[in-house]
């Protein structure tokens, strides 16, 4: 397996990352920018940013066609960025929210996306021709707490959205005008815009951080702050489902997590390092970490003299360096996102976390 | 006109920090029983004689020598939905049966349930059991005292820490001193998630 590509970019925390879709634009949110980077060589480097809110940008995302960016902030704003030859042309989107927006994505289609947010509701935005302006339409009910992920189904009308209050729900977010209707399938067969198709919450009952369609829409995957990751296999419109596999494991709890296929998932989280589960409908299990062990650079560099034990012993007070995780990352990894893809199989992810850094990993 | 005019002393301070903002909103989660979100009720419901009844047979596994099927025992029946009696007597069952394993079968047990299936529930189930057992027996000695530290002596030195808490007694210490080596062993074999979930879960023993 090749070794990950490492582009520490700052000593920033990373809030979100979108890479454009021939993956030479990177977006990072990073305080109250978005920050845009070019691949120059085989580095990245800064190229534009983007200033329009005020407080801490929580989420971003390129919509892969037309290129458009959306980002998303505590000041309880969310921005389309449109590219033009002169640069990227910010549009206030109507929200209509009095807490932080917490998360945003493109829906497949790209005519619309959902803000997650503090206010116990999920905004769906649009565009509105006649008025040449981005409108909202609230998902509320049965939202007790804050959003804190949100994730589309293929088909752009399902959205996945998880939250403090423990439960991972899937809503219909269907737009008269705007989306066609979509076909009937396990999640429901009617589907009018706010249906809760499902409502899932562990024993253990973490906050959500991160949820997942798998590729063909037909089951949904989540990540909690138990530790615990659970996939959940619908059998149809009100019925109980197929199956719901909760893995509770041993590790720090994951904060992102992307299908690979079917059969796959890669969640990341508290543990800096991406782990790989396996599995079907019959159950799932941890199979393993995606860090390679005594990948070079870690520790042959170190000088081993005699000299230097003594010199760290006066420096630190101690021989060993240990102000270094064994792991790529140095901090929580907060977002994972495929970076190349072929059919439903991703070829490599991206990571970014805490620790400033991006990292694209082979599967 | 500067704008600037326009704040008060009101506005200056800053006392509207402290306002309750949620508490003025009608749906938010201070106005609402955030315990509706769980089926709580849905879960069996233990009485206090059921608590007893599962103590004896305990103590009848661990008469018997068998101490590992004691602590499985005990730990796939824990009192969610019970009162406090009911609840007390199950921990009190489960740290009698923890005082009377040896230190050195501590990790090759709980290894062998962890391997079984629903052996990692069970490990979250003695870690809640763990938390539980450390705070009755730190406000109290052995859980049934008063829960009230008796004696709060002013501190004169710099040391603040140190006087803050009742005196421990020579029961506490030990009992404590047993959570503590079960607590390090089911870290290892468990793992963090262990004390992770002992914190999220809304089934609370």
């Amino acid at each position: 397996m090749a070794p990950p590509e490492v582009h520490h970019l700052f000593h920033n925390p990373i809030a979100d990352h979108s890479f454009s879709a021939d993956r030479k634009t990177l977006a990072i949110a990073r305080d109250t920018t978005v920050e845009l980077y070019s691949k120059v060589g085989s580095t990245y480097k800064l190229i534009d940013e983007l200033k329009g809110h005020d407080k801490t940008v929580t989420s971003v995302d390129i919509a892969p066609s037309s290129g458009r960016i959306v980002s998303c902030s505590q000041d309880r704003n969310a921005l389309v960025w449109e590219p033009s030859p002169q640069g990227y042309k910010p549009t206030l989107v109507l929200l209509r929210i009095n807490r932080a927006a917490t998360f945003v994505r493109w829906s497949p289609s790209e005519t619309k996306f959902a803000v997650g947010s503090g206010d116990r509701l999920i905004a769906i935005c649009y565009f509105e021709e006649e008025n040449d302006w981005w409108v909202s339409k609230h998902l509320k009910k049965p939202i007790r707490s804050t959003i804190t992920t949100v994730a589309w189904h293929p088909n752009s009308v399902l959205l996945a959205a998880g939250s403090t209050d423990a439960h991972a729900r899937v809503f219909s977010s269907f737009i008269k005008g705007t989306d066609a209707r979509p076909d009937p399938g396990v999640w429901g067969e009617r589907l009018p815009f706010n249906t809760v198709c499902g409502e899932y919450m562990n024993n253990s009952a973490g906050w959500v951080h991160a949820v997942a369609f798998s590729p063909s829409g037909d089951a949904l995957a989540y990540a909690a702050h138990d530790s615990s990751i659970t996939v959940v296999y619908p059998s149809g419109p009100d019925q109980p489902p197929k199956a719901v596999i909760s893995i509770n494991t041993q590790l720090l709890p994951f904060m992102s997590l992307i299908w690979n296929g079917e059969a796959e998932i890669i969640a990341a989280g508290y543990d800096c390092e991406a782990f790989r589960f396996k599995g079907g409908v019959q159950g799932w299990r941890l199979s393993g970490t995606l860090e390679t062990k005594g990948r070079p650079g870690l520790s042959d560099n170190r000088d081993d003299s005699a000299l230097n034990m003594f010199r760290q012993m006066d420096l630190r007070g101690k021989a060993k360096d240990d102000t270094q995780l064994k792991t790529v990352h140095q901090n929580t990894i907060t977002m994972l996102r495929p970076f190349e893809t072929s059919g439903d199989s991703v070829q490599k992810f991206s990571s970014t976390g805490v620790d400033g850094r991006v990292v694209i990993w082979h599967t | 006109m500067s704008i600037i005019q326009q704040h008060t002393a009101a506005s200056l301070s800053d006392a509207w920090r402290t306002l309750d903002v949620d508490a003025l909103t009608e749906d938010s989660s201070v106005n609402f029983d955030t315990s509706t979100l769980h089926p709580a009720s849905s879960l069996p419901e233990t009485s206090e004689a059921d608590a007893r009844q599962i103590n004896a047979q305990v103590r009848q596994l661990l008469r018997g020598g068998d101490a590992e099927g004691a602590l499985r025992g005990c730990l796939e029946m824990p009192v969610y939905n019970g009162s406090e009696g009911a609840k007390d007597t199950h921990l009190q069952t489960v740290i009698e049966v923890l005082q009377s394993i040896k230190a050195s079968d501590m990790t090759p047990m709980l290894q062998r349930i962890y391997g079984t299936p629903g052996g990692s529930e069970c490990l979250d189930v003695l870690m809640k059991y763990l938390y539980k057992g450390m705070a009755s027996t730190s406000s109290g000695a052995g859980g049934s005292a008063p829960r009230t530290p008796t004696r709060m002596t002013p501190q004169q030195t710099g040391f603040s820490q140190a006087g803050g808490r009742p005196a421990p007694t020579e029961s506490t210490g030990a009992a404590m001193s047993v959570l503590l080596s079960w607590h390090e062993k089911v870290v290892e074999v468990g793992g963090l998630g262990c004390i992770g979930r002992t914190m999220t879960d809304w089934r609370r023993v």
